[in-house]
């Protein structure tokens, strides 16, 4: 017989049976459009919103260093340097330069002269971002020349003296025009003497106060343009063009803001993937729902000659309208959401996201719709391949199967096994594209494919146990839970697709609020509303008690005053090289004349161990140093230093590298020693506490009554910026996981759902035998809640598992939240037995033969 | 011309295989009028199953137009049925989103015109629609239509390829007499005035009546197998 080859349905055709089912179905395939919908509004949404938030976010990061990058040195670039830095700005850097400097002062009715922390900037230039605050109210641009200086108000009651005032630094005199009230990269020109005095670059120049061997540093600071290449790329060859200047971009200005930045960055990509994941369960579950009722209409269609491919063609047409009309109205929704985001958050903090229209978002969250949803119905439209057209002359038909091994199996269903590598690829691949944290990304694919395997062996070894367990006890236990056990592993259902669903989606709801629950914790931690906001520099040993008793009976004053003590020392050689020799990256030599060495018997407050460990009460040897500083020093564990400090050699090994958080007085230190290698050097003390914001003044004149030599830095604004991002940031990412969490539950309810078309059938048998509403009711619950339970078992272990890699990943500390997982357990199976009977309650009602009718 | 060789068919139900058909031989002649009878269970459906290719047996063969095809890829299977082979089912499976004249229009196009059949269908189920009385319900949908009108369809679909080969499972099984007795007559006309094989299952003695041959099936053996008339 002549069997040759024959052009398979056409495109019309197909589109038309396609179109035809869609329409038909329209109820049913509403809830497909409303999963995608909601999958890619979340994601549009979110993303969006997370684009806009971020760039505010850096934004304000940005005003905390008032530029992109800087870099601190301690002497004016070579002719050679210049050259390069120049070429620089014809790339769009552009560029400024800052000199802090101490200098002594006088007013002319007051002979006693005032050290202050000079600070020469160019008006014109500085700040890159944000704004210097004075008072009165006035532009720096204007208000700043080289005849004017501008002064913190400290001075003022130091000099006892006033704006309008003159004040005479060196030899020049200078117009006092303003009070400094807030220099936005205050944390980073480091904790200078005295108080602040601002003039001009030229002023100082003229001045003539910078001799060479002066103590004075220099910061220049670069603001990039669009073209000038990322920050990364400029960093790098500003490290390579000064080579002894110590480069920071703004990510590193305040650990606290950048660190829950990435974490929330993190988190949100976390939420943007569950939102994609969830949704294509629900359309992946309905589109299996649809097929097992088609299932007869596909046998008719292959007993008319109609091949697998020409079938696959319908359906696979219907998924990707499904998924273009569900992505359509998803993208819609999500931009409706992203434009009252900023409605809902006015009320609640006071800066609002600066949006944009995110044309990149919308098509991602399209493109990703119909991506996900072709790739996660493709399982579903392959078995249309195993459907067998005798189906039309007997229903239910098994062929013998027992006998074949599982290398067989295997074998038979090589397609399955290459549409499963598939869609990890392309969830893998859709899971990089679309987070823009690494480390979530890549740790997400993983834990969904473990998932997806473990998941699938549970479901299996379940069945087993619960036909196992059947066939031991079929005879003692009630007609009606026997039965609902046997459900789970009749021929033709779904438990292992439900298990496999609910699973995921429990464990991806319970991530998303684990990580959140984590994230926010640590945020809160790192800039509560008590952290020190005002620093207080030079207390001498002698000063020190009265200091902490004047504090303590401030009633702006909240909690102790946390203190660094600091001995000046200098390094001698590191593992026997010389410092002269030492090869530094990026440190400036000068510095290793000066270092400043401190002591602590205990990890300080606000430190963690990156590598190594602490020592004990005996040890006095020890050395801790910042995880930068070993960077810029080549320092390591193990690695001998001799120091130095009034005369005294110390001996000291690496043995523990930390990190700041930024947040505490001991973020100032850089080499903390044993207090017994220490013990009888000259000490200065820096202090930190929290006052009330609106107290500052008061509390610092009240410390200059009693110890005028002590300088208060008051950074009560910067943490107040950093505090209310950090809300905000809080605010948002509740939100959106309040958000992801409800459009997971509505999803996974209507999977659940999805399954009630097959109940119909057996309900109208059991009726029709005589079963009372009671006796199906307890089928269904039974089958319901292990459905339920067992699904939920996987998913709060995975949750658990996943949220442990992912916060350890973004330095949070993981902790088992035993009512989280004890509520999301039994939630799971309060939900699929509440949404089970919310689709079945109503096939319960019906007459046997109405349906039977309909059949 | 039909050939069937040492057919066997067995199902496993549950943990125990049931043999439906033990061991079936048969020869049926292009052109020939084949009822197929017997009690419920005896294994006709499954026979006529395997004839049309619709199912693949456990043992033996069937051969159409001297090609074996049991033991096909399922692509080829369904180039035989499309080209071959026209099915009349007894609860009729018409697609219920489709309307009449579109059901018709299916195997046409799922099976293309390369074979020189004029490439407009359409014509050709319009034609058949109003032969078989439905000229005025061409646009309906299933659900529109009577249980008769909708079998009248289901024929109307089974010969618009104009196969050579009919099968049909209890064609008038759901109909009153008056819809069974045209729908009979539709079937035979096709088989007398095209040539075409009729296999029909069915439990009615006077259906089985107007065949050339009976075959009877109990426990999935042919215990019966006698010619009424010469084909």
């Amino acid at each position: 017989m002549a069997t040759n080859a024959k052009p398979s349905l056409t495109w019309a055709s197909a589109t038309k049976i396609a179109w035809r089912e869609v329409r038909a179905s329209r109820t049913k395939f509403l809830f497909v459009i409303l999963s995608v919908a909601i999958g890619v509004a979340a994601l549009t949404g979110v993303r969006g919103f997370s684009d806009s938030f971020q760039t505010t976010l850096l934004g304000e990061a940005r005003t905390i260093m008032a530029a992109d990058l800087s870099a601190r040195m301690f002497r004016q670039p070579t002719e050679d340097e210049e050259k390069e830095l120049n070429a620089m700005a014809a790339h769009g850097i552009q560029r400024t330069e800052v000199t802090d400097t101490v200098s002594m002062v006088s007013s002319p009715g007051d002979p006693v002269p005032l050290l202050v922390s000079l600070k020469a900037v160019d008006p014109r230039r500085y700040p890159f971002y944000g704004t210097v605050d004075l008072a009165p109210a006035g532009d720096l641009r204007q208000v700043l020349t080289d005849a004017t200086v501008v002064v913190a108000e400290d001075l003022l009651i130091r000099l006892h003296t006033q704006v309008g005032a003159s004040l005479k630094i060196g030899d020049s005199t200078f117009r006092i025009a303003g009070i400094l009230v807030r220099e936005p990269d205050r944390l980073s020109s480091g904790m200078g003497l005295g108080p602040r005095v601002m003039k001009t670059q030229s002023a100082l120049e003229k001045s003539g106060l910078l001799q060479q061997g002066s103590r004075s540093g220099e910061r220049f600071l670069f603001k990039l343009s669009p073209n000038s290449g990322s920050i990364a790329k400029v960093r790098a060859r500003l490290e390579q063009v000064l080579p002894d200047a110590q480069v920071t971009d703004f990510r590193e200005s305040n650990p606290a803001l950048t660190d829950g930045l990435k974490r929330s960055t993190g988190l949100l990509s976390l939420i943007c993937l569950v939102a994609m994941v969830l949704g294509a369960i629900g359309v992946a579950m309905a589109m299996r729902a649809h097929l097992q009722q088609r299932i007869e209409v596909l046998a008719i269609m292959k007993s008319i000659g109609a091949r697998s491919s020409d079938i696959l063609r319908i359906y696979l047409l219907q998924t990707v309208l499904l998924g273009l009309v569900g992505g359509l109205v998803g993208v819609l929704f999500g931009l409706g959401v992203e434009w009252i985001f900023p409605a809902l958050l006015g009320q609640l903090v006071p800066v609002q996201a600066d949006l944009r229209l995110p044309w990149h978002s919308a098509l991602a969250g399209l493109g990703t719709g119909i991506l996900t949803t072709v790739l996660f119905c493709l399982p579903p439209l392959l078995q249309i391949r195993t459907v067998r057209p005798n189906l039309v002359l007997r229903r239910m038909v098994e062929e013998p199967s027992a006998e074949k091994n599982l290398w067989v199996r295997l074998r038979e269903g090589k397609a399955q096994w290459i549409t499963a590598v598939v869609i990890l690829l392309g969830l893998g691949a859709i899971a990089a594209a679309l987070s823009d944290s690494v480390v979530v990304g890549r740790w997400f694919a993983a834990a969904l494919c473990a998932l997806l395997a473990v998941i699938l062996g549970v479901a299996a070894l379940t069945l087993r146990l619960v036909r196992a367990f059947l066939a031991r006890t079929r005879l003692h236990l009630r007609s009606s839970i026997r039965h609902g056990l046997a459900n789970l592993y009749r021929p033709g259902n779904q438990s292992a697709a439900v298990l496999a669903a609910l699973g995921v989606g429990v464990m991806l709801i319970l991530t998303v609020f684990l990580m959140q629950h984590g994230v926010l914790g640590e945020m809160r931690a790192t800039s509560g509303p008590d952290l020190p906001n005002v620093f207080l520099v030079d207390i001498s040993s002698r000063e020190l008690d009265g200091v902490k008793h004047l504090l303590a009976q401030q009633p702006a004053v909240q909690g102790d005053l946390e203190t660094l003590p600091s001995v000046a020392g200098r390094i001698i050689s590191v593992d026997g090289t010389p410092a002269d020799g030492l090869k530094l990256k990026n440190y400036p030599r000068r510095l290793l004349q000066t270092v400043s060495l401190t002591w602590s018997q205990a990890l300080p407050v606000g430190s963690t161990m990156v590598a190594g460990s602490w020592w004990d009460n005996y040890d006095t040897q020890s050395l801790a140093v910042t995880e930068r500083l070993a960077q810029r020093l080549n320092l390591h564990l193990g690695s001998r230093l001799v120091l130095t400090s009034n005369g005294r050699t110390i001996q000291a090994t690496v043995s523990a590298l930390i990190r700041h958080d930024g947040q505490h007085v001991f973020s100032r230190s850089e080499f903390i020693l044993t207090p017994k290698a220490l013990a009888g050097l000259p000490v200065v003390w820096y202090g930190a506490v929290h006052v009330d914001p609106r107290q500052v003044g008061t509390v610092q004149r009240a410390l200059f009554n009693s110890y005028p030599t002590v300088t208060v830095i008051n950074i009560a604004d910067v943490i107040e910026t950093i505090q209310k991002v950090v809300q905000q940031i809080t605010v948002v990412v509740r939100f959106l996981a309040g958000f992801s969490i409800l459009s997971g539950v509505v999803i996974l309810a209507s999977s659940i759902a999805s399954t009630h078309f097959r109940r119909v059938r057996e309900v109208v048998v059991l009726k029709t035998l005589g079963a009372k509403r009671n006796h199906i009711a307890v089928v269904f619950s039974v089958e319901f809640i292990v459905l339920g339970l067992l699904a939920g078992l996987v998913g709060v272990i995975f949750a658990n598992l996943l949220s442990r890699v992912l916060l350890h990943r973004l330095d949070v500390a993981f902790h088992v939240e035993w009512m989280a997982t004890a509520v999301a357990l039994v939630g799971t199976a309060v939900l699929a037995t509440v949404t089970g009977w919310a689709a079945s309650f109503r096939i319960l009602g019906q007459k046997p033969l109405q349906v039977l009718r309909e059949e | 011309m039909i050939e069937v060789r040492g057919l066997k068919k067995s199902i496993r139900n549950g943990t125990t295989t049931v043999e439906i058909l033990k061991h079936i031989d048969l020869l049926i002649p292009a052109g020939q009028f084949v009822a197929i009878m017997g009690a419920s269970g005896s294994g006709k459906s499954t026979l006529l199953g395997l004839l049309a290719g619709l199912d693949s047996p456990t043992e033996g063969e069937v051969l159409i137009d001297g090609t074996e095809i049991s033991h096909l890829p399922e692509d080829k299977l369904a180039e035989v049925r499309g080209r071959k082979v026209g099915f009349v089912f007894q609860s009729f499976q018409l697609i219920p989103t489709l309307t009449a004249l579109e059901n018709v229009l299916l195997p046409h196009e799922l099976n293309g015109s390369s074979d020189g059949r004029p490439g407009d269908g359409r014509a050709a189920a319009a034609d058949l629609l109003r032969s078989v009385g439905l000229a005025d319900r061409m646009h309906h949908y299933p659900i529109q239509l009577s249980g008769g009108e909708q079998q009248r369809v289901a024929l109307a679909r089974a010969f618009i390829l104009k196969p050579p080969i009919i099968f049909a499972d209890e064609p008038t099984g759901n109909l009153d007499s008056e819809n069974g007795a045209h729908i009979l007559d539709l079937l035979l006309q096709r088989n007398r005035a095209s040539g075409a094989t009729l296999v029909l299952v069915t439990h009615d003695a006077q259906v089985s009546s107007h065949a050339d041959r009976r075959i009877v099936l109990r426990d999935g053996t042919i215990v019966e197998d006698q010619m009424q008339r010469p084909a």
